[in-house]
């Protein structure tokens, strides 16, 4: 077994590792991420996850729902660290897998992935206990800095595949029509929404690329891409970042263009993509946080058809039922740490991308369309169709196997 | 001090002595816990002379610093030169025992009885006692507090007539005005008992405890339960009868009005009566008992359903099923979940009390009720706890009385149930035979297989592997290899890999055939998935199959051959099919275009040459 193989089963145990082991695995995460653009292109199948905060073995739930590294693909949107009494283990496990399976993990960057706020909300303070010392913090911090931005989903698939649920017979086919599924880890299928009017908007004249032409023309949003979603089954690409839209990006390109290798500026389009909420305001609005900005529906609507987008996926806002989809399905929050601050009582979910097996494994590239932009103020922004989601909702683990930290529990009780 | 640079082989620890007064505390803290090594430089004379005084005038610094001095004086006999001098270290730590952070003082605390043993009788009268009794006197409560704490120890060192100044001493503690200092005199009380003799307990501590128990503050009160017990365990139980206010102060916690009290009687109810004597037991405690099973406080209520086993395996069964058991069988429909979850944990603990007849009388129903709870922590402690029930009356019973309730729970909405089901099915397949399990269970187990949850679906595949062991290769063929097949069909990438998991766990339990003629054929397909989560995880079970190909001979099964303990020729055919249908395949992998197909498809192919090489 490799060092980091060993590291990975130690955290897996929530042990903590040796400073010196953090220090070599940081910097080779660095290394790793340095490659990886402001926009990190991921294919789907992915499974897409919120905010971890420290709640490590929540994240652990969550790989047992969802299923484990490598296995599984996972995409984490941010805000790993902070308010949970695990940050240290939970963010080391998670930057211990990327440098293993770095194809099957992607970790980008939220507002708590900072200097400045993990030295308020209890990262730092973590560091400092279980090390005894600040190094520790440094070395996660500077790979803060390299964590992308925002991340792009593409060749996902528009139909939800079957799922279990009839027990009678393993394979119970879903309705083509099906987009969205919620699922609980109570094994059930506790809503599914038809794919509604959309249909009709789907072949909107828009060019499609011939069948059986390969379309890996270009990098994905140079606008060398041709193939705009044409196929029937693909759900379109999705963009994931940890807050939201700023006023200052008009295009997935621009967030491309973006200097990231700093801390987080308390100003600007690099701030506002890990702050700004949507709300359901006109246009553009102060947020409450202090930092970015809130955005309404025609902005989300209006961004995801310039960019071609068919859903944009975000994290940074506690949601109790684990996620919640707004301006009519253009974006969603996912929020994966289950009983917040072990106290909020709300559920957690993990959002499914399925694959799209339709095209023989050629994946549609559709952000980013130049050409597009002329469009831009038709009277009618028809949405892209999204694709098929199948979000896995679990409650938080057992308490037992969870130490927390408190000295004498039944002591505490009768002072 | 004063002696840095005075010679070269002493210079570090001048740098120590240094850091001991320095600015920064983690400096000073690392001095201090180094501070033997600074002492055995220095030598038990200059340790005594000059470090220990140093050290006496160091109480103004930072709790963590004085935390730690507490406890490195503890071992610090031997470094002032033994036992003889060991009550030199007294005086910083009394020092310190009157600090105003508790944990600073229990530490001081803690290291002044560990020093305490190592004194002699003298040491102990003409420096430990003094020292008790200043603390004791001090006019601060955070003495008095740490003063409690210093009876027990020198007590069994000293001479009667110091014992009876200690005894009277404490008296004073007892009695004292504040709280804090009664409630630590009350805590500590329970210790120092147990070093006196049953008549001085009888004649002098029972009166102190009288006087706690009528505390006006229950968090005193709660406190005597433990000296209660302590008392009993003293006095040799033909003698409690004897002495009726034991028992009255006994009556009168039961039935105090504060539930915080109520709760530590509840919590402690077995040691209680397993200190008192019989009679009592029958007389007072089962009544109380009772009482308490229907107490007006869930919390005191669940802390009595904690104690059900214990507590009634000092009973006869007559009193036990004529008495209690029917206020048992109240708390399943309690309102409070927690107490039935409580009731859940402790409860097939009475299985070996009752028997199997009053097992399934009164227990099975109960069973069946807690089964369906709404809350699902009470459900699976039921199910985790019935390996105890199952001793008893038997799995044939169990499973016929329960079965409609497992098939139930089989489903449950919690996943944790169902994964604590799961564990329980090859047990039960065992005992039920093939026909009736195929019946009533196989398609059960085959829809675990596409849980949504991932562990579900994963303990699916080692339940099958069991299953595989109970019914034999066959068996498997026809009833699980097809559903497996099946899965590898399917659209999600999740539930295909399923298959791989299934195939990886179940290879020891299948034979070459199976293997030739269904696993290696699906695994043909799953080679050129779309997916690379697919391909490495067929890798994966690749070099599973590859292990179990070399040693399996041309009949029968790994798990066969384990069992047996028989070391039979492996069957050549295995090497065949690893040349011909899994190398191709693994090469083919080992060119993908994913970093971690081609790892684990090397990994693989790595396997194999272990083969060759140790093949003959």
């Amino acid at each position: 077994m490799s060092d980091l193989d060993k590291a990975i089963s130690e955290l897996r145990a929530c042990k903590i590792i040796p400073e010196p082991q953090v220090r070599e695995i940081c910097h080779k995460a660095r290394e790793l991420l340095i490659e990886e653009a402001n926009v990190v292109q991921v294919d789907a199948p992915v499974t897409i996850c919120g905010d971890i905060h420290g709640q490590f073995h929540d994240l652990m739930e969550l790989f047992r729902v969802g299923g484990d590294v490598p296995d599984t693909n996972y995409l984490f949107m941010g805000d790993f660290v902070d308010r949970g009494f695990y940050s240290l283990e939970s963010f080391l496990l998670l930057l211990c897998l990327k440098v293993r399976y770095p194809d099957r993990i992607t970790l980008i960057r939220g507002n708590h992935e900072s200097r400045q706020i993990t030295t308020v909300y209890g990262f730092y303070d973590e560091c400092l206990r279980k090390y005894g010392s600040a190094n520790v913090w440094r070395y996660c911090c500077e790979v803060f800095d390299y964590l992308a931005l925002g991340a792009l989903v593409l060749g996902t698939s528009s139909t939800l595949e079957p799922s279990f649920t009839d027990k009678s017979q393993a394979i119970e086919p879903v309705d083509d029509d099906v987009e969205i599924e919620i699922m609980n880890s109570r094994n059930e299928v506790t809503a599914r929404f038809p794919r509604s009017r959309r249909r009709l908007f789907e072949s909107d004249g828009l060019n499609s690329s011939p069948p059986g032409t390969p379309s890996k023309t270009g990098p994905s949003g140079t606008g060398a891409t041709s193939d705009s979603g044409g196929s029937h089954h693909s759900g379109g690409a999705v963009l994931c970042v940890h807050g939201g839209l700023s006023p200052l990006i008009d295009s997935v390109d621009k967030i491309r263009l973006l200097d990231r290798k700093q801390e987080v500026p308390h100003e600007g389009a690099m701030c506002d993509l890990l702050w700004s909420d949507p709300d359901e305001i006109d246009s553009w609005g102060l947020s409450p946080r202090g930092a970015g900005f809130l955005f309404g529906p025609e902005i989300v609507k209006r961004f995801n058809h310039l960019n071609d987008l068919s859903l944009i996926a975000r994290a940074h806002q506690l949601v109790m039922e684990g996620f919640k989809e707004m301006f009519d399905s253009s974006i969603v929050t996912v929020w994966s740490a289950p009983n917040y601050c072990y106290r909020c009582g709300n559920v957690a979910a993990i959002l499914e991308l399925g694959e799209d097996t339709s095209n023989g494994g050629v994946i549609a590239r559709s952000n980013g369309d130049a050409g597009r932009s002329a469009q831009a103020f038709m009277p009618n922004l028809a949405p892209r169709s999204g694709p098929g989601r199948r979000y896995r909702v679990f409650e938080a683990a057992p308490q037992d196997p969870r130490g927390m930290p408190a000295k004498k529990p039944v002591a505490d009780y009768f002072l | 001090m004063e002696d840095q640079g005075q010679n070269d082989p002493l210079f570090p620890i001048a740098v120590l002595i240094d850091e001991l007064k320095h600015d920064d505390v983690l400096l000073r803290l690392n001095a201090i816990h180094r501070l033997s090594t600074i002492a055995l430089a220095l030598g038990a004379e200059r340790t005594r002379d000059e470090l220990i005084p140093f050290l006496d005038e160091s109480v103004e610094d930072e709790d963590e610093v004085l935390t730690a001095l507490s406890e490195e004086l503890g071992g610090f006999v031997e470094y002032v030169g033994g036992p003889e001098y060991g009550h030199v270290l007294l005086s910083p730590l009394e020092n310190l025992a009157a600090i105003e952070e508790p944990l600073v003082r229990e530490k001081a605390v803690e290291s002044l009885n560990k020093i305490c043993k190592e004194l002699s009788q003298s040491q102990v009268e003409d420096h430990f006692i003094p020292l008790t009794v200043r603390l004791s006197k001090a006019d601060w409560f955070t003495s008095k507090i740490s003063a409690t704490g210093l009876y027990n120890v020198p007590y069994s060192k000293a001479t009667p007539p110091s014992q009876e100044g200690l005894r009277q001493q404490y008296g004073q503690l007892v009695h004292d005005e504040t709280p804090m200092v009664r409630r630590q005199a009350a805590n500590n009380l329970a210790k120092f008992v147990k070093e006196m003799s049953p008549q001085i307990v009888i004649e002098e501590m029972i009166p102190l405890f009288q006087h706690l128990a009528g505390d006006d503050q229950d968090s005193v009160r709660l406190l005597t339960v433990e000296i209660l017990i302590s008392i009993a365990e003293v006095i040799p139980k033909e003698q409690q009868t004897s002495h009726g206010t034991l028992l009255t102060a006994l009556r009168s916690l039961f039935e105090d009005k504060s539930w915080r009290v109520r709760y530590m009687v509840a919590d402690r109810f077995e040691k209680i009566a397993k200190a008192v004597d019989e009679e009592t037991v029958t007389r007072d405690l089962v009544p109380a008992f009772v009482k308490l099973l229907k107490d007006t406080e869930a919390e005191v209520r669940t802390a009595i359903a904690g104690q059900i086993p214990g507590f009634c395996r000092l009973l006869d069964r007559e009193t036990l099923l004529n008495e209690i058991m029917t206020s048992i069988e109240d708390l399943v429909s309690d309102t409070s979940q927690h107490v039935r979850a409580a009731l859940g944990t402790q409860i097939s603990g009475l299985a070996p009390i009752l028997g199997k007849e009053e097992t399934i009388a009164h227990l099975l129903p109960m069973f069946l009720q807690m089964l369906k709870d709404e809350f699902p922590d009470v459900r699976l402690h039921i199910i985790s706890k019935l390996e105890l029930v199952n001793k008893v009356i038997g799995i044939e019973l169990l499973s016929q009385s329960l079965l409609p309730a497992i098939v139930q729970l089989a489903e449950d909405k919690q996943w944790r149930v169902r994964l604590a089901i799961i564990e329980y099915i090859p047990l039960l397949a065992g005992q039920l035979g093939q026909d009736f399990f195929d019946d009533k269970l196989s398609t059960l187990c085959m829809s675990w297989l596409g849980d949504t949850v991932f562990s579900i679906r994963e303990a699916a595949t080692k339940n099958l592997k069991k299953l595989t062991e109970v019914f034999g290769v066959g068996w498997a063929s026809n009833a699980i290899i097809p559903k497996v097949i099946v899965m590898g069909k399917h659209p999600n990438y999740l539930y295909r890999m399923t298959t791989c998991f299934a195939i990886s766990t179940l290879a020891p339990a299948i034979d070459l055939e199976v293997i030739e003629k269904s696993i290696l054929p699906m695994m043909d397909k799953l080679v050129s998935d779309d997916i690379p989560n697919i391909r490495f995880n067929v890798a994966k079970s690749y070099t599973v199959l590859i292990d179990v190909l070399k040693h399996l001979p041309a009949h029968g099964t790994i798990f066969d051959l384990e069992k047996s303990g028989q070391t039979l020729q492996p069957s050549s055919a295995g090497q065949h099919l690893i040349q011909q249908q899994i190398l191709p395949n693994l090469e083919k992998l080992q060119q993908d275009e994913d970093v971690d197909v081609r790892y684990f498809a090397t990994t693989a192919a790595g396997s194999v040459g272990d083969a060759m090489a140790t093949s003959p």
